[in-house]
């Protein structure tokens, strides 16, 4: 599917192939969230757990589809992964990540609040973040809890400020100058 | 298993070094074939997004690391065509003659097997090619050599601002030196200054290996693989000379590639763990290594981001990723703690990513992060400092128990700083806060260290038994086998690699080409 230079800009440069109803269409992270695009990789749980806790890491990543620009980069070659963990020398795959990380993060709030980590109230977010931002909680079973902070921080701000919408909201200009080509992702 | 129709030149790896040896053997009539290791890729697949830029970087793990200093691998390294230069920022300052003579002069570090003159022309001649901007008679440090062929790059109020700093604190600067067009130049097109440069340039106004020397090689007739993963070079029965690779495809399957000259450009660390796979009864520890030299003094110079925050509309997100201006006011290497450095001054800044506005306070979050990201995005400088690292034996890369899926070992790199480094890290970054206030910041704060340009490992000398290569860059254990890149370096000076890297690489080919019957005898 060949888009003008019109429709990228507006679908953003996030836009990946996600399949709905049986086709593969371009979509940002976004706009396959607002579309209930069903997720290939995470469950229900992680992605609630993923979309909590970068709720917290900054409002709005929720709608910018956070939970489907990770879903839908745990399925490529990690070698063309978008995701920023590709960095910090993590060998892949990646879900060796992101599993246990979630499933650490949903731990910890049930031992410091005893609280869905989606029920925490403002404070109780900022206590939570600030419980892994700089060193592991304990009995933390997952790859570090700075590190997990760091790769979540960096995917939420990919989706939320990382597109053309996010420079607008900043009211910086994108400038881009490229198109993607047909059958990209 | 496979093997190719024999060629003269096989090179490993299509990034900067590999893209000039490909252009000026195939222009001399050679025939050539370069195997990359990555994908394939042309300009129009480099997306404008920090997020698709990361495409250009490796996710297979090649290296383990135990190093106190890390040398920052996976930020360095290139994926696919172009390798590493792919999403390099085309600062492009010269070494210094003193770089060159370091041990001569100062007792530390090493010396070059030549001096600065002996490389100053290749500096000219590459400068010419690629169209080059700056302004050097306002770089008053600067090395011998011909003008910029070009204008200097855009200055925004981000440069003129931090320039005030730098003045007020008696540090002149200058117009930055970069290979990236200011104006049109052999019929590409002038940059547009939309800072997308470490997202891999598709206008052709940055000199990265696909807009100048991979298409001159693909004219002159130069073939180039992708998906070729070389594990071996191999050699004769005698192991004196090199007779080709040896490298699998992304299926699986064997493939020799014989030639009569082997160069390896496949990045500083992979040069020496092809090398030290590459061991025979003839070359126990591994080939070209009877020194034992091969995969020592590695280096990657230390870096720090100064950041500040400004009232007024700094216009950071237009320019260039790696700046406006330069200072190498701080390049003597004997004032305060051993070593040369450089700022690069005025990045431009896009939100997200490892450099982006973000990154700068990892420790923020929530409505903070939306604020700062508010108001950085209009208000925060970024200047960063490239410091000098030091060669030590002790700094190396070695073969790990660990192996790919084509059962060669990884790499394993053992890096930390010389405690000289380490205190000029630290004067530099407290000298980057006072620049940044000096300048009328409200807020100076700066990043934690980072690693940029990894050199060494392969390095020249004059004598075989403490280097791997002549000044040629020739092995001196097998001298059909060559070293392309910033593995030759002796010492690694403050400054960007990359120029360098293509001006050795010329000097070589232009050896390779005028010796050819006697090296390929």
């Amino acid at each position: 599917m060949a888009l003008s230079r019109r429709e990228f800009v507006k679908k953003g440069s996030l836009s990946l192939s996600f399949a709905l109803a049986g086709s593969n269409i371009l979509l940002s992270p976004a706009e396959a969230y607002a579309k209930e695009v069903p997720f290939t990789v995470l469950n229900a749980g992680e992605v609630l757990t993923l979309e909590s806790v970068c709720e917290i890491l900054l409002s709005g990543a929720t709608e910018s589809g956070v939970a489907h620009f990770v879903d839908h980069q745990l399925g490529v070659d990690p070698n063309d992964s978008l995701l920023v963990l590709k960095y910090f020398s993590f060998p892949p795959p990646y879900t060796d990540f992101y599993r246990p990380v979630l499933a650490a993060l949903k731990e910890l709030s049930q031992t410091m609040f005893s609280k869905n980590i989606q029920s925490l109230n403002e404070q109780q977010g900022r206590e939570f973040i600030e419980a892994i931002r700089d060193k592991n909680p304990p009995d933390w079973k997952a790859p570090p809890a700075p590190l997990a902070y760091l790769a979540l921080r960096n995917d939420t701000v990919d989706v939320v400020y990382g597109t053309p919408e996010g420079f607008k909201k900043l009211g910086v200009p994108y400038m881009e100058h490229i198109l993607p080509p047909e059958g990209w992702s | 298993m496979s093997k190719n129709e024999k060629v003269d030149v096989v090179i490993v790896g299509s990034g900067a070094a590999s893209s000039v040896y490909a252009a000026l053997l195939a222009e001399a009539g050679k025939s050539v074939v370069m195997l990359e290791k990555g994908t394939a890729r042309k300009l129009d697949d480099l997306y404008s997004s920090q997020t698709w830029a990361r495409r250009l970087k490796w996710a297979t793990p090649h290296m383990m690391e135990e190093s106190k200093d890390s040398i920052w691998y996976n930020f360095n390294a290139g994926h696919g065509y172009g390798g590493a230069a792919i999403h390099h920022y085309a600062v492009w300052p010269r070494y210094h003659p003193e770089d060159m003579k370091e041990l001569s002069l100062y007792g530390k570090g090493l010396d070059w097997p030549f001096e600065y003159d002996v490389l100053r022309p290749y500096y000219d001649q590459i400068q010419s090619d690629v169209g080059m901007s700056g302004d050097a008679e306002k770089e008053i440090w600067r090395p011998a050599g011909d003008p910029y062929p070009l204008p200097p790059v855009l200055q925004s109020n981000h440069g003129t601002v931090l320039a005030k700093g730098f003045a007020a604190l008696d540090q002149p600067t200058s117009p930055i030196p970069m290979a990236i067009l200011s104006q049109p130049y052999k019929g590409r097109d002038a940059c547009i200054w939309d800072g997308w440069c470490d997202a891999g340039c598709p206008t052709g106004a940055l000199a990265n290996p696909l807009v100048v020397f991979i298409p001159r090689a693909l004219k002159a007739g130069a073939m180039m693989k992708p998906d070729c993963h070389v594990t071996r070079v191999m050699t004769d029965t005698k192991g004196e000379r090199a007779t080709g690779v040896e490298y699998f495809d992304s299926k699986g399957e064997r493939h020799e590639q014989h030639a009569d000259v082997v160069v390896l450009c496949a990045f500083t660390i992979e040069n020496p763990r092809i090398l030290l796979n590459s061991a025979t009864d003839k070359h126990a520890k591994g080939l070209a290594n009877s020194s034992g030299t091969v995969g020592k003094y590695i280096m990657s110079h230390p870096a720090v981001t100064a950041f500040g925050m400004f009232d007024e509309d700094m216009q950071n997100y237009i320019g260039a990723t790696g700046g406006q201006l330069l200072t190498q006011h701080r390049f003597p290497k004997e004032e305060g703690a051993f070593g040369s450095q450089q700022w690069e001054i005025a990045l431009a800044l896009k939100p997200n990513d490892l450099l982006g506005i973000a990154m700068s306070r990892a420790d923020l979050f929530g409505n903070d992060l939306h604020r700062f990201m508010k108001e950085g995005s209009r208000g925060m400088s970024s200047m960063v400092a490239v410091i000098e690292d030091l060669p030590q034996a002790e700094n190396r890369i070695e073969l790990s128990d660990k192996k790919d899926k084509y059962g060669m070992p990884l790499a394993l790199a053992k890096h930390s700083w010389h405690d000289e480094t380490r205190k000029l890290f630290h004067e530099t970054a407290k000298e980057g806060l006072e620049i940044i206030k000096a300048a009328g910041a409200k807020e100076a704060w700066h990043s934690p260290p980072g690693g940029q340009h990894i050199m060494g490992g392969t390095i020249m000398g004059h004598d075989p038994t403490n280097s791997v290569t002549n000044e040629n860059a020739q092995c001196h254990d097998v001298p059909n086998l060559v070293m392309g890149g910033g593995g030759v370096f002796p010492t690694s000076s403050c400054v960007n690699s990359t120029y360098t890297i293509h001006a050795m690489a010329m000097k070589s080919a232009h050896h390779l080409t005028e010796n050819w019957a006697t090296i390929v005898k």
